[in-house]
Order: structure tokens, then sequence, then C-alpha cells
């Protein structure tokens, strides 16, 4: 089961995901008492550049934990990362994801791309819950440089990918989660 | 008529031709002044509105005109506004004007879809 979350900046989809997880961590708890209980694990891709990004991150991870999330941290090639046994994954998010294969990693339009998508194929074959949270950027007039323009192509193409693999994709609107679309019953 | 409305890159016109398969298709960016009368169905349609701007050609009647004599046409269209308000004053019309256009023809259409993530979502059916 894959759930891609989207919304503009600050419309609380990180919230949302974070307590979609949590809701369903609950559901599995009850649920699988007795067996062997895995973490519910946090893929951050936000790369902690200054005081002010580390300080949020620090933050964040301490408000996770008490959730009983164990973080991860991957700032690009998510292909590559050694998933530990789980009952559920967030990642947060593939707008940083996206522009640190573009910028750190320096793939070209088609590395990232790639990149990106095998790494959430990747993260759908070792659980069974996997929620992703991804960014809108593009319902703005289109007055970039070509360099953020290709970046919003990307991800725009990214998160077309990535709801076919979906079985729910949700719009947060300010705080308020719109089903885009479900197959869940 | 059917407005299909999504931020870029969404898949909007993919979607828009599954929809519609087999309807003569024109680019907003690059087509004629008149070629929206007679097509099929029109995406980049905000291009379209911005290329009339440039020129200087009057775009208020546009939807109106569309209604009259293309009445069964689907447009595909960015949304555009969901920024800050450009400083550039042209931008500022083009950005307001599509935002108007659009609206008017979703009045004028019977079928609205908004497309997030290649998905369409039904804004008026």
């Amino acid at each position: 089961m894959m759930h891609l979350i989207t919304g503009g900046s600050g419309s609380g989809k990180s919230a949302y995901a974070e307590h979609e997880m949590v809701r369903y961590s609950e559901v599995r708890y009850e649920e699988s008492v007795g067996d062997g209980r895995f973490p519910f694990l946090y893929v951050a891709t936000m790369m902690p550049c200054g005081r002010e990004a580390k300080e949020r991150i620090r933050r964040h991870q301490e408000q996770r934990m008490d959730a009983g999330f164990l973080t991860l941290e991957r700032y690009t090639d998510l292909a590559g990362l050694k998933v530990p046994d789980n009952a559920g994954i967030l990642l947060e998010c593939v707008s940083n994801l996206t522009a640190n294969e573009l910028y750190e990693r320096n793939q070209n339009f088609d590395g990232a791309y790639e990149a990106v998508i095998s790494g959430v194929r990747m993260l759908l074959k070792k659980t069974e819950h996997l929620i992703v949270v991804t960014n809108e950027v593009h319902s703005d007039i289109n007055g970039y440089s070509r360099e953020t323009e290709e970046y919003r192509r990307l991800l725009g193409k990214i998160n077309c990918r990535l709801a076919r693999l979906a079985n729910r994709v949700t719009e947060v609107v300010y705080g308020a989660p719109v089903c885009i679309f479900s197959d869940v019953r | 008529m059917t407005l299909i409305v999504g931020g870029a890159y969404q898949g909007k016109l993919a979607y828009a031709k599954g929809c519609y398969p087999g309807i003569q298709w024109i680019d907003g960016a690059v087509c004629t002044e008149e070629g929206i009368y007679d097509c099929g169905g029109i995406y980049h349609f905000h291009a379209y509105i911005e290329r009339l701007m440039r020129k200087g050609i009057p775009v208020r009647q546009l939807a109106g005109a569309l209604a009259d004599e293309n009445p069964d046409i689907v447009i595909v269209s960015d949304e555009i506004g969901y920024g800050i308000v450009p400083v550039d004053a042209f931008d500022r019309e083009y950005r307001e004007t599509v935002g108007r256009i659009c609206t008017e023809l979703a009045v004028y259409s019977d079928k609205v879809y908004r497309v997030v993530c290649g998905i369409g979502v039904p804004v008026k059916e």
C-alpha cells in the first residue's frame, strides 16, 4: 500500500503524513500484539544546511521519536539505502530528494528521474505501508530561470509517475486532506 | 465545452487525450489566432492568451466568442495564479486575465477537471 501526499508549502502535508502514519501504527500495534514489533521508519531527505535547518531537523526527530519512529537520513541515491525490517515507512520529501539528485549529485534530468523513482520502488518492496510526501510547485506563473523550470518539469513528471504507483493520492489544502484518488476500500 | 486545468507538468494533456481520443488538437503556444475556432481541443491555452495580449489583441470577448463559435471545444490551461503577485506589470495583467477567462469558460463548460499528479479531479460535472 502506497499513499502519495502532496500540497503547497505550509499546507500542513507533513503533519498530515505523520498523523496518518501514527494512526496506521496504532491500528497495526493493536493488530500485531504478540508479533515481533518492527519500528516505523522515517526517511528524511532534507540536508542539514545551516543552524536553523539543523535545529528544525533535531526538533522534528524528537517529535517523531515520541511517536516511535526510527529516523534514517538519506539525501541522494535512495535506492542504495539499507532498509531495516519495519512496520511502515514515511518518506519526506520527494521535492528535496529531487533537488539533491540534480544539484548535489549533479544528475541530469533522466538520471534524477530514475534515481527518485527507483528509490521509491525499492521502498515499496521493503514495506507493507509506504507514505510518500511530495510538493506542489506548479501552479505559479512560469517566470523562472531555465534551471528552476527544469526542476519543476522534473518534479511534475516524478509526481505523475508516483501517483500511478500509489493506491491513494491526497492533496492537503490548508490542513484539509482532499482525496485525489483511492483504490483502498 | 470542457475545461481542464492544473499546474504545469501535471500530465493535463495526456489526461485530456485519454478523455477525448481522436479530436484534433492545436498548441496554444504556436497556433493561429483563428485556429481556436475550428479545432477539437487546444492545449497551452494560457500561452495563447499571453501571445494575443503581447500583440495587443483584446481578449475580453474570448470566452464568449468560443462559447458561440466552438461550443464543444476542450480547453487545457495551466493554472498560474497560485504564487506571489509578479513585479512585472504585464505578468500581473496576464496572470489575472488567464484566471478571469478560465473562470468564465468554466461557466460555459459542462465539465471542468483539475489535474493533480496526472489524475483528473472533477470540479464540475
